[in-house]
Parts: structure tokens; C-alpha cells; sequence
């Protein structure tokens, strides 16, 4: 019969512990942290477990399914498609990572420089980012669609014969590469110019008193200084580019044969294009599965040096 | 680097090597904006790259026979305020990345760079029938919450970053004046937080400002929709009104960009630098 | 273009409707126990340029005016990803009560159990002796597992089109069989044009279904399997490569989309194309040169052509079903202004409605109307009426990347094969 007062007595010990807790100064990350992470619970966490569910089920984007085991991801791995979505997936994020990690290098060595006019450049050369994908997409077409769009005039004027730059698997490879490139190098800009203007020029100073040329400073203060926020960089960009989507669909739309076709165009064909909602997630789990075994390795070894 | 401070010479030489540059780059964009002054009529007749007889028909198209003022303030009102709540809630978790550790901390670092590789098209369908139970279908907080979420992971490494070139010291002294770990942070470090907030506002506003994905699942209603997804009533089954839709990305890179002119010094905070982990 | 015209007349008969309404509500002694009307949503597809919004929306509003116990609220839902859109409606129980769609949406939805049949509104109108008024093919196509899944309103048919200016300086007539048409393409392929501009898109995959009809092929067999490499079909595709092998095929159709090629066919960069009964209306002042090629005869004679009879469905998740049925009919009856103020890019599907001297002055669509729709047949050929699987089909892609081998000049065999195991691996076969 003693059991209520005992509980209220927990209740208040609890409540009072709590209060502790807060009031002290080990709550404080919890605290600051509580916002986002039910965010995430909320947003990311629940859509995540349903979709890996459907991965294993046979179901359609109305009807639900039978639980089929692995059988999607048997039919992944047999697919040519698959595995060919795999490959330019990772082609598409080489390229691209490398490109618009050295033109978004480049511009911002230039803008670091005392340039008149420099804001302007700076906000300029932010406009590739600006502009609706739909669009800038579209005017790009354009520029390549046939014989008489503004590259192959430019080609005629060197004397060579036209280039069907969307007819053709590798160079609309090329393409869909280049314009993301064009998409991305505006970000990679932008924070590497960020990160120069972080780096202390004290530094600079010292290898100047030392005699080291600018090739140099450039070497032995610049890039060390660029390293850590390089890879963070690439990384970002790396997911960025695997869960691309705007940019193969609205220039080729995976073609010509399927050749610019990478994980999410497929993952969205088996969705909505053959309403098989199982094999779809299942293409979206392995990409996000080989994503995290990337990151991992990255991680790793930059906490290793 | 440039030390000592370049010659006047070097200074043009630069100059005119950006602005060949940008031309260049702003291609397809400057081709974008003629063509706004073309009917969609003359871009499909049209045999040569340079535009004849401008006319200012889209413009009034726009205007007078679509949303699209809707359309614009949506966007801005959409980004504006992800921007804001994004900043907010990155500012909170940035500190604690910065300043703690323990395992709650490699957790949620962990957990963020799930939150960044996940494909938003996976979560789709779940999503929108979460957020119909909230009611929250063609309202502009469905975006507002997805749009904070997904550029969670990046304004949190920005501005973790950010809180960690400012010293420890100060917030010391606040300690020891009496002062709460919260207190020192709101009193003490926030205020010196202004430029990094505005950096990663830029970023989230840029993120925001085009997404075309989840906003076109979300927000159905023309009084809703932001402008990619508005634009998207310029097309038919299987063509499309090009003239109008060039004359929109136009209207809706111009404020951006004026906006962008005003605050571009604050860009130059806006570093993730290196450890991203816990 | 005619862009400022409509919008006063818009505010009068919103302002007639608010002053009707305000009228009925003080004039009746009942009022006070007249039930609040019942809110239909409609969600229309975009059929045609800007102004087709506008005169879908009057016409909405000319509803509600004669039915103040119904009120209808219009949504025009846009092309891209509509896919997407009904499917997250529907899942999520916000579906509208009734929407058009193009050609197979009705019947894949009817199979995941999202649209009510309409049987009784056919019955109604066959009493009424109005199902007579409907073109022969339309209704019967949206036939599917014994019901009705939807009521036909428009058409969409592919026809070959031809540049009067290109014929008449290559000195070629206009032609009446495929040999004919190969022969035209490669006389007319000089000076950097070409014979003939495709596209690698949706559009594209229409040349195939077009030449595979055309010659008394078909995609099906009666009891819906795939029939992909019949003879018929073969042949056709090979018909088609011939004319890539020639060099009488644009080579940039691989990578072209529909407007594209229309674009590229406007500007006389080729003498023929296949495209929807409405290009010529929007040629602007091209349209002068742009003649439609009489109904080809196929090597065997046959005639035939791909057509889509699009249609307006109702949902299951409907609460006011015998409302919604009086919307569907009145809707059908009333809509010859989605044409002359929307100009709307389908055919109609009423003969009543393809009587009026709007399509009579347009000599390009009656003559489409008269020659083409009745050899109009559906990519479900040789089987009877459309079934799900259809929007699979399609969607997928399959055909689209065969036609982009296909204008790339591979050969015909290993391209075939290839389609044909992704379309067994789309239909589940």
C-alpha cells in the first residue's frame, strides 16, 4: 500500500534530476542539438526505414506488395542496366569532382587577387547557380543541338564537320560532364575563396622574407592551408553529383541508349516509369550504401594523417 | 598572396582576363536573357544565334496572364525563411560541434552525413503523406522544413567551422564572470557570429532559391508554388512555351543577383575548413 | 498571338456568377435550410496553349453558375512528373474527384484499385442516345476488364507532315506509300537538309508505333502478350532504318526532343516529320508550307497510324459520386470551347463537337479527322482495348532508347533484341 507515495516520490526525484540536468552544463549539447535532431528523426529517419522496407517488397506505388527477400536486389545485380547506371554514376562523379574542383580553384585564385571591379566578378561568376536549372539546361541544348547550333558554327569556322553532340553516347557523356561542371564550379568557388581569404598572411609574409617564388608559396602555404577544406569539398560534392538528377534528365534525359543514365535516373525509371516502387528503393539503398562506404574510407584516412 | 600590392597594370590585365572569363562562362545565360525578347514563335523559326525584332511580349505575358509574381514572392518568402531557420538551427548545433565532445556529438556527426547522401526521392511518397496528416500539403512550411533538413549537414560544418576560429577564452571569462554555458554563447559569441550567419544564409538562399524536386511534390496550388515549379505550367505534353519560360528565369535572376551584389562581402565567411567529423 | 484579350470578359462572368449566386441566396425563403453545395475538385491536364487555362476555367465557372448546388474548383496540373503528382495524391488521400489524363493513366489507376468505373454514365448515355455522338474506337478503347474506366474527350493521333517549299524544289510528289515516302526523303536530302527529322524523346518512339501500325503490325498479340519481332513489325523498323542508311534521317534526331525537331522542321531543315494535329496551327507564318501527307499505304497495303484517345476519369476516393456524374456529362456535352477560345491541340471526340466550323475552316484538322482517326489504332494492337501494363510500356523508356539506336544507324537486329528483352522485363513476361 506504500507503492503511491514511493511513486510520487520518484516522480519528484525525476522530475527534480531532470531539472538538474538541465540547469547543468552537461545538458547543453543535448540541448543544442535537440532541434535538428528531431528534424532528422522526423524528415529523414521514418521516409528511410519505410523506403528500405519497400526494398524488399514487390509492391507498386499504390498497391502494397509481398515481402520478397532479397529477390530485388538479386534482379539489381543481373541487370546491365544496373550495372551500367553504376558505372557512369562514378565516371559522372570523377569528372565532375575533379573539373569543377580545378575550375572553382582557379577562379578563386584569380578573385583573390586585387582585381578592380572584384565583387561584381564574384557575384558573376555565381550566376550558373542561380539560374533555374530547367532553363540554363535548355540554353545549353541549344548551343549543341545540331548542325546549326552556335559550337558547330564554331567548329565550321575551323574548318571542321559538325558534331551531334546529344546523338552520340560519348560525347553527350561529355556534355551531361561539362555542364555539371558549369552547375558546380560556382560552389567550389565559393568556398575555396572563403578559405584563401581565411588563410593568414602573416604566412605569406615569412615564405616572401625567405625568398620562396610564388609557384612556391603558392605549394608550400597555399595548398597545405586548402587541404582539410579540399576534401571536405570533394566529398560533398562526390554525393552531390551521385544524387544528381537535373542535370542528365533535363539534357538527355539518360539517352542517347540509356549511355548518361546514373543511379537516381534509375532508381526514378524503376519508380515511376515501370511503377515498381521495390526495385527502385533498392537501387537507392545501394547508392546510398556505396556513398557511406566512401565517406568512411575518406574520413578515415584524413583522421589518419 | 599578393605581396607587395600589384602594379595597376597587373591589376587590368586581371580585369580584362574576368570579364572574358565570365562572358564565357555566363553563355548560356546571357543567350537566356535575349531570347526572353524573343516569342517562342521566332526562337523555333529563328535559323540565326543572334535574335531580330525584340519585342517584350513574354514580359507582358507574365505580367498580365500568370502568377508569376506569386510564383516570385513564393520563392522568396519559401528561401527566406528556410534560410533563417536553417542558420538558426545550424548555429546551435554548429556550437556543440565545436565546443563538446563525447559520443551524442560522433553520433550526430555521424548522422549528418547520412542526412546529406540521402536521396530525397526515396522519402517522397512517406513524406507527403506525413505531412498531409499535418496539413501541411501546399503550404509553404512543407518546403520550409525539407529545404532546413537537407541543408542541415552543410550550414552545421560551416558553422562549426566558423565557431571555431573564434577563441574558447572569450567564453571562459564569461564563465567565470557567472555567466551559463548558454548565456555565454547567446551573449557572447552569437554577436561575434554575424558574418559566418550571413555566410551560410547565402549558401542555404542559394540551395533554396532553385530546388525543383521537392517543391514540385509539395506544392500543388498555383497560389503555392515557388517558380521552378511554376515555370513548369509553361509546358504542354509536348511542347513548350520557351519564350515565357526565358523570360521568367530571367525575372527571377535579377533580384537574386541585386541582392547578391549588396551582400557579396559576407561571402568571404563562409569556409567549412576541414574536420567535418565529430 | 491573341494574349490580352480575354481577361475583362473573365471578371464579368465572375462578377455575373457572384451577383446569380448572391441572387439565389436572398431570393430563396429556403435558404436558411439549402445545404451548402458540394465542392467537386477537377484537375485538368494542360491541353493546349495559355489561353486553353483560361477557357477550361470559364467554362468551370459557366458550371457552377447553372449548378449553384455544385461547385467545381479547377486545377490545371502541369505535364512534368504528372505521374508523380496523381500517384502521391492518390496514396495519400487527397486524389480529386475527377481529372483528365492522357491515354492509359485511367486504366493502370483502375488496376491499383484508384478509379471508380463509369458504367452507369455510359448507360446513361447510351439511353439518352448521346453515346452515338462519340467517334467509333473511342469509347469501346477505354474498355478494360469489363467496365468502363473513363469517358474519351479528346484525341491525339501522329501524322506525317510535309514542307510544300522542300517537295516542290526537289520536284518529288507528295507521297501515298512508305516506298514512296523513302524515295521523297532521299531526293529531298541536299544542301545540309534532310528527308526526314525524328527525335530521340517520347516523340520519337511515336515514328515506331506509326511504321509498325502503318504496316498491319502490332505490339500485342489478341490475348495482350508482347509481339514484339513479328514479321510485320520487323519489317517496319527495317523500313525506317533504310531510310537512316540512305542518310535521309537528320543525324541530330538522336539527341533532339519533340520541339526540337519541330523547331528544326519549321525552319525547313528537313521535308517531313511526324508530329500531333496541331503543329500546323502553331507554325506561326510557316504554316503556309506545311501540308499533311495523305494516310500512307504500308508494303502491304495497310494503312494505320498511333493514336491515344485521352479521356477524363473519376476517383475512387470521390464522397459525392452522383455529383461528380453530373460534372463528367455536363462536361463532355459543353466543352467545344476548350477548341475555339483554348485552342486546344486534340481532336474532339464528339461528332457533334467536330461539326462545328472551327475544325471545318482549319483544313489540316478535318482533313486528319476524316482520313487519319478512322485508321487511328493504339499501341495495345493487336490486342482489344487498353490494359495497365500500357503506361509501363511507355513510361519506361524502352522504346524511346530503341528509336535513338535507331536514328544512330545501328543495325536493326541487335537493337531489336534488346528492346524486346526490356520490354519482357517491363511487362513481367
Amino acid at each position: 500500500m506504500s507503492v503511491r507515495p514511493m511513486l510520487a516520490d520518484d516522480t519528484t526525484t525525476w522530475r527534480a534530476s531532470a531539472r538538474e540536468w538541465l540547469r547543468s552544463g552537461n545538458s547543453l549539447p543535448f540541448l543544442l542539438l535537440a532541434p535538428s535532431i528531431f528534424l532528422m528523426l522526423a524528415v529523414i529517419a521514418y521516409p528511410m526505414l519505410t523506403g528500405f522496407y519497400y526494398g524488399f517488397t514487390s509492391g507498386s506505388l499504390l498497391k502494397f506488395g509481398k515481402f520478397v527477400g532479397f529477390d530485388n536486389y538479386i534482379r539489381l545485380l543481373q541487370s546491365t542496366d544496373f550495372l551500367h547506371a553504376l558505372w557512369f554514376s562514378f565516371i559522372f562523379a570523377a569528372f565532375n569532382v575533379i573539373g569543377c574542383f580545378a575550375l572553382g580553384l582557379g577562379l578563386a585564385l584569380l578573385l583573390n587577387q586585387e582585381v578592380p571591379f572584384r565583387g561584381f566578378f564574384r557575384v558573376a561568376l555565381l550566376l550558373p547557380w542561380i539560374v533555374p536549372s530547367i532553363v540554363s539546361i535548355v540554353s545549353w541544348r541549344w548551343m549543341m543541338a545540331d548542325q546549326h547550333a552556335l559550337f558547330n558554327q564554331i567548329i565550321g569556322l575551323f574548318g571542321g564537320s559538325p558534331v551531334y553532340f546529344l546523338s552520340d553516347e560519348h560525347w553527350a557523356i561529355a556534355a551531361v560532364i561539362a555542364i555539371k561542371i558549369w552547375r558546380s564550379f560556382p560552389f567550389m568557388m565559393l568556398s575555396l575563396l572563403a578559405a584563401l581569404q581565411g588563410i593568414d598572411r602573416s604566412l605569406y609574409e615569412a615564405a616572401a622574407l625567405d625568398g620562396a617564388s610564388r609557384w612556391n608559396q603558392f605549394r608550400y602555404v597555399t595548398m597545405p592551408q586548402l587541404r582539410n577544406i579540399s576534401i571536405v569539398l570533394c566529398l560533398l560534392m562526390t554525393i552531390w553529383t551521385v544524387n544528381d538528377f537535373d542535370t542528365p534528365w533535363l539534357l538527355t534525359q539518360g539517352g542517347p541508349a540509356n549511355a548518361t543514365e546514373n543511379l537516381v535516373l534509375l532508381a526514378y525509371r524503376y519508380t515511376f516509369g515501370r511503377n515498381d516502387v521495390g526495385l527502385g528503393s533498392a537501387v537507392s539503398f545501394v547508392t546510398l550504401a556505396i556513398l557511406m562506404v566512401l565517406v568512411v574510407i575518406l574520413l578515415r584516412r584524413q583522421r589518419e594523417r | 598572396m599578393a605581396y607587395p600590392a600589384p602594379s595597376s597594370r597587373k591589376r587590368w590585365t586581371l580585369f580584362w582576363l574576368l570579364v572574358v572569363i565570365t562572358i564565357i562562362v555566363n553563355l548560356p545565360i546571357i543567350l537566356m536573357v535575349m531570347n526572353s525578347f524573343q516569342t517562342t514563335e521566332q526562337l523555333v523559326q529563328r535559323t540565326t544565334i543572334l535574335p531580330r525584332d525584340l519585342t517584350v511580349a513574354n514580359y507582358r505575358y507574365l505580367n498580365e496572364r500568370t502568377h508569376f509574381w506569386t510564383f516570385l514572392w513564393n520563392s522568396f518568402t519559401v528561401s527566406g525563411v528556410s534560410t533563417i531557420t536553417s542558420a538558426a538551427v545550424a548555429a546551435l548545433a554548429g556550437y556543440a560541434l565545436s565546443r563538446f565532445r563525447g559520443r551524442l556529438i560522433t553520433g550526430y556527426s555521424r548522422a549528418l552525413f547520412v542526412v546529406q547522401m540521402f536521396p530525397i526521392i526515396l522519402a517522397l511518397i512517406p513524406l507527403f503523406m506525413l505531412f498531409r496528416t499535418l496539413g501541411l500539403i501546399n503550404s509553404p512550411l512543407s518546403v520550409i522544413i525539407l529545404y532546413t533538413v537537407v541543408h542541415l549537414p552543410f550550414a552545421t560544418w560551416m558553422a562549426r567551422a566558423f565557431f571555431d576560429t573564434i577563441p574558447r577564452e572569450l567564453e571562459d571569462a564569461a564563465l567565470v564572470d557567472g555567466c551559463s554555458r548558454f548565456g555565454a554563447f547567446v551573449r557572447i559569441v552569437l554577436p561575434l557570429s554575424g558574418p559566418g550567419l550571413a555566410a551560410i544564409g547565402i549558401f542555404s538562399f542559394l540551395f533554396s532559391y532553385n530546388e525543383f524536386f521537392v517543391a514540385n511534390v509539395f506544392l500543388r496550388d498555383q497560389d503555392a508554388m515557388t517558380l521552378p515549379v511554376g515555370i513548369t505550367m509553361f509546358m504542354q505534353q509536348y511542347s513548350t512555351d520557351w519564350g515565357s519560360l526565358m523570360a521568367a528565369a530571367t525575372v527571377t535572376v535579377i533580384p537574386t543577383f541585386i541582392l547578391f551584389l549588396g551582400i557579396q562581402k559576407w561571402i568571404t565567411y563562409g569556409a567549412v575548413s576541414g574536420g567535418v567529423k565529430g | 498571338m491573341n494574349w490580352f484579350g480575354n481577361a475583362p470578359h473573365r471578371g464579368r462572368a465572375r462578377a455575373l456568377a457572384c451577383l446569380a449566386a448572391a441572387a439565389l441566396v436572398s431570393l430563396s425563403p429556403l435558404s436558411a435550410q439549402a445545404q451548402e453545395p458540394v465542392k467537386l475538385n477537377f484537375w485538368d491536364m494542360i491541353w493546349g496553349p495559355p489561353e486553353y487555362i483560361d477557357s477550361a476555367k470559364d467554362l468551370v465557372a459557366q458550371f457552377n453558375k447553372e449548378h449553384p448546388d455544385i461547385q467545381v474548383e479547377y486545377r490545371s496540373v502541369p505535364w512534368n512528373n504528372w505521374y508523380q503528382t496523381f500517384v502521391t495524391a492518390i496514396s495519400s488521400g487527397t486524389a480529386p474527384d475527377l481529372s483528365t489524363g492522357a491515354g492509359y493513366q485511367a486504366v493502370q489507376l483502375y488496376d491499383q484499385g484508384a478509379i471508380r468505373p463509369i458504367d452507369d454514365v455510359v448507360e446513361e448515355l447510351k439511353k439518352d442516345g448521346e453515346l452515338a455522338d462519340f467517334m467509333p474506337n473511342t469509347v469501346d478503347t477505354l474498355r478494360y476488364d469489363d467496365h468502363y474506366v473513363a469517358l474519351p474527350w479528346g484525341i491525339d493521333i501522329r501524322v506525317w507532315f510535309y514542307r510544300k517549299d522542300l517537295l516542290e524544289q526537289a520536284g518529288v510528289k507528295v507521297p501515298t506509300t512508305w516506298d514512296e515516302l523513302r524515295a521523297a526523303a532521299k531526293a529531298t536530302t541536299k544542301d545540309g537538309r534532310y528527308g526526314v527529322v525524328g527525335s530521340g524523346d517520347t516523340g520519337g518512339s511515336h515514328f515506331l508505333y506509326n511504321a509498325l501500325l502503318n504496316n498491319g503490325g502490332g505490339l500485342f498479340t489478341a490475348d495482350r502478350k508482347l509481339d514484339f519481332k513479328n514479321e510485320r513489325n520487323v519489317e517496319a523498323f527495317e523500313a525506317l532504318a533504310g531510310m537512316v542508311a540512305d542518310g535521309s534521317v537528320s543525324p541530330a534526331s538522336t539527341g533532339y526532343n519533340s520541339d526540337d525537331r519541330r523547331a528544326a522542321f519549321n525552319r525547313g531543315q528537313a521535308a517531313f516529320t511526324l508530329d500531333g494535329p496541331g503543329l500546323i496551327a502553331q507554325a506561326g507564318e510557316q504554316a503556309a508550307n506545311i501540308g499533311v501527307v495523305p494516310p500512307l499505304a504500308g508494303m502491304h497495303g495497310d494503312k494505320g497510324t498511333i493514336f491515344w484517345v485521352n479521356n477524363i476519369m473519376v476517383y475512387e476516393q470521390t464522397k459525392h459520386p452522383e455529383q461528380t456524374k453530373t460534372f463528367l456529362k455536363w462536361w463532355s456535352k459543353n466543352q467545344l470551347p476548350l477548341w475555339t477560345k483554348g485552342n486546344s491541340g486534340q481532336l474532339p471526340t464528339r461528332s457533334s463537337i467536330a461539326a462545328d466550323d472551327y475544325f471545318k475552316k482549319d483544313a489540316a484538322r478535318a482533313y486528319v479527322l476524316e482520313h487519319y482517326v478512322p485508321v487511328g489504332k493504339t499501341t495495345a494492337t493487336n490486342a482489344a482495348g487498353i490494359f495497365p501494363a500500357l503506361n509501363d510500356l511507355e513510361g519506361e523508356g524502352a522504346m524511346q532508347a530503341f528509336a535513338q539506336e535507331l536514328w544512330q544507324g545501328k543495325p536493326v537486329g541487335p537493337i531489336v533484341d534488346t528492346a524486346e528483352a526490356r520490354l519482357k522485363s517491363v511487362l513481367k513476361e
